[in-house]
């Protein structure tokens, strides 16, 4: 090959590059795999799209109806009550009291608000500390509430309604010390559900397990004995 | 993307291009990715292709700086040593190193000669020789002047006969 380069000009090199430069074809599948990615991807179903709107479109109609929609309300009027005071209790773990007043400064305009007068009231020990006290209206009574938090941080709620003819069931009832409250659950909390006179009291808490109950028993026996409601009128 | 009539004509250059890849990357691999990377690329900015011009040139143009871009990128990184400091030399008109196994075998002088050019080398001799393209569309592909596209072709060929005669006398 020497004496082809030694009198080889640019042209000829040209040429041998233009004629002998191997030249790489590429191969079939390359071709196949560029059409392939450059084809769009295949679009969503054609039912898809109607199918998501009239989803949404149901999902919008059942959140503007649900308010006027029929509640399961339990036919026991003592669950009815628990129920009430439950949700009471989660919107204060939740948002805090709404009119949150210090005791005893605000037991007149309490007593006031709520109907129910609180001869005595516990403000709390070295065990629970009294967190707020708020007038509320529950199954379409007004009553007090009274919110403590112990040194594990549960929130404990007092509500004391006007309560005439309920009736505390007696299957439920537990002995504690010289009283026999009885312990119901309702979503995941534990109430005692005692009467003073006609007065409905309501102690609520997120302890529900074996450990938790006996604490709570401590609880009730402390804020039983220090607090006397009546009712105000 | 482009429209089919875009993408019809931009394949018919396919064997071109991947011709050019190879004398690029040396390794088929690399120039498949290569290709398909500038034809994606082509396609998704077709609209900036002016009717009229050379499609040929400007899909060439892709292809190079997309080699440039990433291709050199990680052959920089690979060559990267332990301690952090880079051990390639500034690519411009440097010679290629000799192909390692991994590359594609070169089976005669000239192939092997070209393979060892710098790329801008390469590049300049396999658009303006191999495939004909004006000097003026070159200079597009290589955004540099015409001037040099020339200066570059006849230094490009002096060193091409320079390894000629060397694997000549070894």
């Amino acid at each position: 090959m020497s004496e082809r380069f030694d009198d080889t000009s640019d042209e000829m090199l040209g040429r041998r590059l233009a004629g002998e430069l191997p030249r790489h074809t590429a191969p079939a599948r390359l071709r196949v795999s560029i059409v392939d990615a450059a084809t769009p991807r295949s679009r969503r179903p054609a039912w898809l799209m109607p199918m998501l709107t009239a989803a949404a479109t149901a999902m919008v109609l059942v959140l503007a109806v649900m308010p006027v929609l029929p509640r399961i309300v339990p036919a026991d009027p003592v669950q009815r009550y628990v129920r009430a005071v439950v949700s009471e209790h989660s919107r204060a773990i939740m948002w805090g009291a709404r009119h949150g007043e210090v005791l005893p400064t605000a037991l007149p305009w309490l007593t006031q608000e709520s109907g129910i007068s609180l001869n005595r009231v516990f403000v709390g020990d070295e065990r629970l500390t009294f967190v707020a006290a708020e007038p509320v209206y529950l199954e379409r009574q007004r009553g007090v509430a009274i919110h403590y938090k112990d040194s594990d941080g549960h929130m404990i709620s007092y509500v004391a309604l006007p309560a005439v003819g309920l009736t505390v069931p007696d299957r439920e009832r537990v002995q504690i010390e010289r009283w026999r409250p009885a312990l119901l659950r309702d979503s995941g909390f534990a109430s005692w559900v005692w009467k003073q006179g006609d007065v409905g009291c309501f102690l609520v808490s997120d302890m529900v397990s074996t450990d938790d109950i006996e604490r709570f028993k401590e609880y009730f026996v402390r804020i039983r004995v220090a607090t006397e409601p009546v009712p105000a009128y | 993307m482009a429209d089919p009539d875009f993408q019809g004509q931009a394949l018919q250059h396919l064997d071109a291009l991947y011709n050019f890849a190879m004398y690029l990357t040396k390794r088929p691999p690399d120039a498949d990715d290569l290709v398909q990377e500038t034809y994606l690329r082509a396609f998704r900015f077709s609209h900036r292709f002016q009717p009229g011009t050379h499609l040929r040139a400007w899909l060439f143009q892709i292809l190079r700086n997309t080699f440039l871009t990433f291709y050199r990128v990680r052959e920089r990184e690979a060559a990267v040593a332990e301690d952090g400091v880079p051990d390639w030399d500034p690519p411009m008109f440097h010679d290629a190193p000799e192909d390692d196994g991994a590359t594609m075998e070169a089976h005669t002088d000239l192939e092997r000669a070209m393979r060892r050019l710098p790329e801008e080398f390469r590049t300049v001799l396999l658009l303006a020789e191999v495939e004909g393209l004006p000097l003026e569309e070159v200079a597009r592909v290589m955004v540099c002047p015409v001037g040099t596209v020339k200066s570059r072709i006849f230094r490009a060929k002096e060193r091409l006969r320079g390894l000629l005669r060397d694997y000549e006398t070894k």
